[in-house]
């Protein structure tokens, strides 16, 4: 049971909202995915430390975005109510917002293993097949991960040929949206591949 | 060897006999063919949206990942423009109008847009629509002044808006909830739609679509051009004339909707209107300085297909 | 191959590659992308992404970051503990009084925040080493908030809901209304019990004093005076602001479900400004990073089970299973039963959000067909996914209470629990009775559908 570490990660974003350090008030240390070991490849060090600062920037973003989304939201209420405008624009402008966010901190959530998983495994294997495990779970990830950003860098493509848009009232561009999947998931990948890349190459220096 | 077609649509399911009549459509469309074709066309239908998102038809049947669906035209707007004109206001104003499109000028042009998109239109069908209301009936634009409305197209809210409305977007599973509430007072769509959003419960008045409308949606049973291209001859003639002769039954059927919808109405004590000539006209004019000029200033195709379409008027 | 023939074949590779550990967002996605390169015809592949995009950018899904948002904003204040504190403060005299109020703040937290994790480690964090502090036994105390941090998905917001009303295509607002009859009912059902277990503890603790002289912290009597007592009042006020905000807004016919989403997180935002001072970019940034990281991981899994459904769907899997269930011509309410033991089954090892995205399109057709109503079901189901919430052996609040008191021997936070489980049964047994303690509310406020 303690292998269902999605779930401990969770409890400790759950902390983490409450604004509590994981060492929290309480006096009990939430269990935390163990952050990797820095890698011990230099240059494989380097590009994670470059991805990282890349994922808090577009982490920031997504903040914002998600501040804005609320108070169009609101906005869109409030007009409608007090001047009975239409409001036609804020729902585009809310998916437009929060599928961009939700695509560009993707990578920054695996970079924390932010995705969860079924690990009722990692308890009953032993160590050394657990290790192969893991890596086979990150090839498949990484794999199905490249594919989607493949499909989606096409989609976009396809999308700012045709000047394809959406079919609302506002009918904003669709590569907006495509472009933000498509660098998203491909950070994703990234970020996967420079995981299995710090595994592969920190094995080889401590055995 | 038999080859299996699969028809996507967003109506609720039910059988050849009863249910919402565009899925009747499709189950007789699929027993006709398979007959003719002794077998060698058999057809799975998934209604109720079960295969694939609505919005994502379209685009299957132009990569060839979904072979046939009945879906309203001008959801593809996004993606292909033209199909806009297949919901422009006041552009059809009477089923008889509608009918004209598929052997004039503005049908054929919009065939071979279509076919070029990867698209090929087995079954013309046009549906009628109105507009239900919380308060008085929505008759002439000045009606709809101030109100909360959801027009449910980019066009019709185009029209809403240059007569005075507040537009509302809002999922249709929603509709209901927001009559009840007062988040919306009107709502404007297809007779049946009308019908199966039970908008009658939460509604004062109905503005119906019998005899004279400016909203006139071209909801066509559809199907891949590589899915085509790959059938036979003799299995294509039997596709097209079926779906050819389907056109009269959807002709019936969605008039018999318009006319159930004003009895619902009528019956749950709703005041029931008819749009005449004149307001017809009137919601017209707007249409065409507002969602006609849009389409028309699109492309050069969308242009040429409003010129097609006015010669039908 | 059959249809039944893939269907074996796609439900075992699911389970191979779920429990290999793959997160379960990929895992969903990779599977149907395999299968689909096998066993559909090759431009299938070209329409996943979008089939992906338009699944997520439905406003009323989109709806699930700024619920999320709304809790996290009040789950990172000290409001939660100052909440239980003055319910506590007015209910200590009645027997049990500290277990009530930790089920009655559970439901007042439930009722701002969409998840039912979040709840019971809102709560939990100040109630349980309070209770503990009373004397109350540990796997009682485990068990009050366990169970009552499940009312998170059951009272509206809920994050399940959402994922329900979008696949059932039943109004959200409505399911919201639908959902406080039943999580009234559960909250009695609660603190009826506690009162019944606290008395029992009380008489044993009261017995050993007198045999062996050892008096236990329950024997203590509390005292507050009336001026302390209102003194307290005013730390309830932001949650009712916010509670009354809300549902104004969206059943007065000010605001559309995904408009009050926005309007929450806002107004919870604000509110926390104003009473706890929490305004500074430092201190707002975690309560946002906290809500991206989880509804990422959300709308991954949301996004990626569309794929995994369309396949299912286009293999004619979910109709075939869909038409097995039909064909056993089973009565109404055993048709009911097998499907919620599946529910169970399921809540085992998935959370509810997977649990819902995957049996939807299959259990949803027989259901309707049978005549039963979607929008009660949806309640039944949800109630039938909080006890997978709190019963071994994967029971996401199990965990929380893990980490809220470790020394709790696990053993005993499961005996606590189980006593609840019977509770939520017993619930479901009465809305299958009385549907009305559902439908009822909605009925009156919405009309009759
Ligand atoms: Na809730
Ligand atoms: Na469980």
């Amino acid at each position: 049971m303690e292998g269902f570490r999605g779930q401990e990660r969770e409890l400790l974003q759950a902390a983490q909202a409450r604004g509590e350090d994981p060492v929290s008030a309480h006096g009990f240390e939430l269990e935390t995915a163990k952050p990797a070991a820095p890698p011990s490849n230099p240059a494989v060090g380097a590009a994670g430390a470059a991805l990282d600062l890349l994922n808090r920037l577009l982490m920031r973003l997504s903040m914002l975005a998600m501040i804005a989304t609320s108070l169009v939201l609101t906005y869109s209420v409030v007009t409608r109510y007090l001047f009975r405008s239409a409001t036609d624009w804020q729902d585009e402008v809310a998916v437009f917002m929060l599928v961009g966010a939700t695509f560009i901190c993707a990578a920054w959530v695996q970079g924390a293993r932010g995705h969860i998983g079924i690990e009722a495994l990692s308890s009953i294997l032993p160590p050394s097949v657990n290790r192969v495990r893991l890596f086979l779970v990150d090839l498949f990830s990484l794999l199905f991960c490249a594919f989607f950003s493949w499909k989606s860098w096409t989609l976009f493509h396809e999308a700012l040929n045709e000047g394809q848009t959406t079919s609302s009232t506002l009918g904003s561009p669709l590569w907006i949206p495509y472009s933000l999947m498509a660098f998203g998931m491909t950070l994703l990948t990234l970020q996967i591949l420079l995981q299995i890349a710090a595994q592969l190459t920190q094995r080889k220096t401590a055995p | 060897q038999t080859t299996t077609i699969k028809i996507s649509h967003q109506f609720p399911g039910g059988t050849m006999e009863q249910g919402d009549f565009r899925d009747r459509l499709t189950r007789m469309f699929a027993a006709e063919v398979e007959k003719r074709t002794k077998g060698s066309l058999k057809f799975e239908i998934y209604p109720g949206s079960s295969l694939m998102k609505t919005n994502a038809q379209f685009s299957a049947m132009r990569k060839g990942a979904l072979d046939m669906s009945l879906v309203p035209l001008s959801y593809a707007g996004g993606e292909v423009p033209e199909t806009n004109i297949g919901l422009m206001p006041g552009l059809v104003t009477s089923y008889e109008q509608g009918a004209k499109w598929k052997d004039a000028e503005v049908g054929k042009e919009l065939s071979r847009i279509l076919n070029e998109k990867g698209v090929v239109i087995v079954s013309w069908i046009w549906q009628a629509g109105g507009m239900a209301s919380r308060g008085k009936p929505i008759v002439e634009p000045t009606d709809a002044k101030g109100l909360k409305v959801r027009g449910g197209s980019r066009e019709m809210d185009m029209i809403l808006k240059e007569a005075g409305s507040a537009v509302v977007t809002l999922p249709s599973n929603e509709i209901y909830a927001g009559m009840q509430t007062g988040a919306m007072d009107a709502a404007l769509t297809s007779s049946t739609s009308l019908i199966s959003f039970r908008l009658e419960e939460v509604s004062k008045a109905l503005t119906t679509g019998r005899g004279k409308s400016y909203w006139f949606m071209l909801e066509p049973l559809m199907m891949s051009k590589a899915a085509f291209d790959r059938l036979s001859k003799d299995q294509q003639a039997a596709v097209m004339a079926v779906g050819a002769e389907m056109e009269a039954f959807a002709l019936k059927a969605a008039k018999a909707d318009d006319v159930q919808v004003a009895n619902v109405y009528q019956k749950a004590g709703a005041q029931v209107v008819d749009l005449n000539d004149a307001t017809v006209k009137r919601w017209q004019d707007i249409a065409r300085t507002t969602a006609w000029k849009d389409f028309a200033g699109k492309n050069e195709n969308c242009s040429k297909l409003l010129k097609l379409a006015e010669k039908t008027l | 191959m059959s249809p039944l023939t893939i269907g074996m074949l796609y439900a075992v590779a699911t389970l191979v590659i779920m429990f290999s550990g793959m997160p379960i967002a990929f895992a969903l996605g990779a599977v149907a992308t395999v299968f689909m390169y096998f066993f559909m015809p090759a431009s299938s592949l070209d329409t996943v992404t979008q089939n992906v995009y338009e699944e997520m950018a439905s406003i009323t899904l989109l709806s699930i970051p700024l619920f999320i948002l709304k809790g996290a904003a009040i789950g990172k204040s000290p409001a939660g503990r100052d909440l239980y504190a003055a319910i506590h403060v007015w209910l200590h005299k009645v027997p049990g009084g500290l277990a009530i109020a930790n089920v009655f703040a559970c439901a007042l937290f439930a009722a701002m925040a969409g998840s039912s994790p979040a709840t019971c480690s809102a709560i939990g964090s100040a109630g349980i080493p309070e209770m503990r502090k009373r004397g109350y036994s540990p796997g009682f105390a485990a068990g009050v908030i366990a169970a009552g941090g499940t009312l998170g998905i059951l009272l509206p917001p809920s994050i399940t809901m959402i994922l329900y009303a979008v696949a059932a295509e039943q109004s959200l607002g409505r399911l919201f209304l639908a959902g406080i009859g039943p999580g009234v009912l559960l909250v009695a059902l609660f603190a009826g019990y506690a009162v019944y277990r606290a008395h029992k503890e009380y008489r044993m603790a009261y017995a050993a004093y007198q045999s062996s002289g050892t008096a236990s912290a329950y024997l203590e009597k509390e005292h507050f005076t009336l001026p302390q007592k209102v003194e307290m009042l005013p730390r309830v006020l932001p949650f009712v602001v916010l509670l009354i905000g809300v549902m104004i807004a969206l059943y007065g016919g000010y605001a559309t479900p995904s408009e009050t989403a926005g309007l929450g997180a806002l107004l919870a935002l604000a509110l926390m400004a104003a009473v706890y001072r929490i305004w500074k970019p430092k201190d707002v940034a975690p309560i946002l990073s906290s809500t991206i990281k989880e509804s990422t991981m959300l709308l991954f899994i949301i996004g990626m089970s569309l794929l995994y459904s369309y396949v299912m769907s286009y293999l004619h899997i979910s109709q075939s299973a869909a038409q097995w269930v039909v064909g056993l011509h089973l009565s109404k309410w055993v048709l009911l039963a097998v499907i919620l033991l599946m529910v169970v089954v399921l809540g085992f090892f998935l959370p509810p959000v997977s649990i819902i995205l995957m049996t939807a399109p299959i259990i949803l057709p027989p259901l309707r067909d049978a005549g039963f109503d979607l929008i009660w079901f949806g309640i039944v189901m949800t109630i039938v996914m909080e006890m997978g919430l709190i019963h071994p052996p994967v029971g996401l609040n199990i965990f929380v209470i893990k980490n809220i008191a470790p020394d709790i021997p696990l053993r005993d936070v499961i005996w606590g629990v189980m006593p609840f489980v019977g509770l939520m049964l017993v619930a479901v047994v009465l809305l299958c009775v009385f549907p009305e303690i559902s439908t009822g509310l909605p009925n009156m406020v919405m009309g009759v559908k």
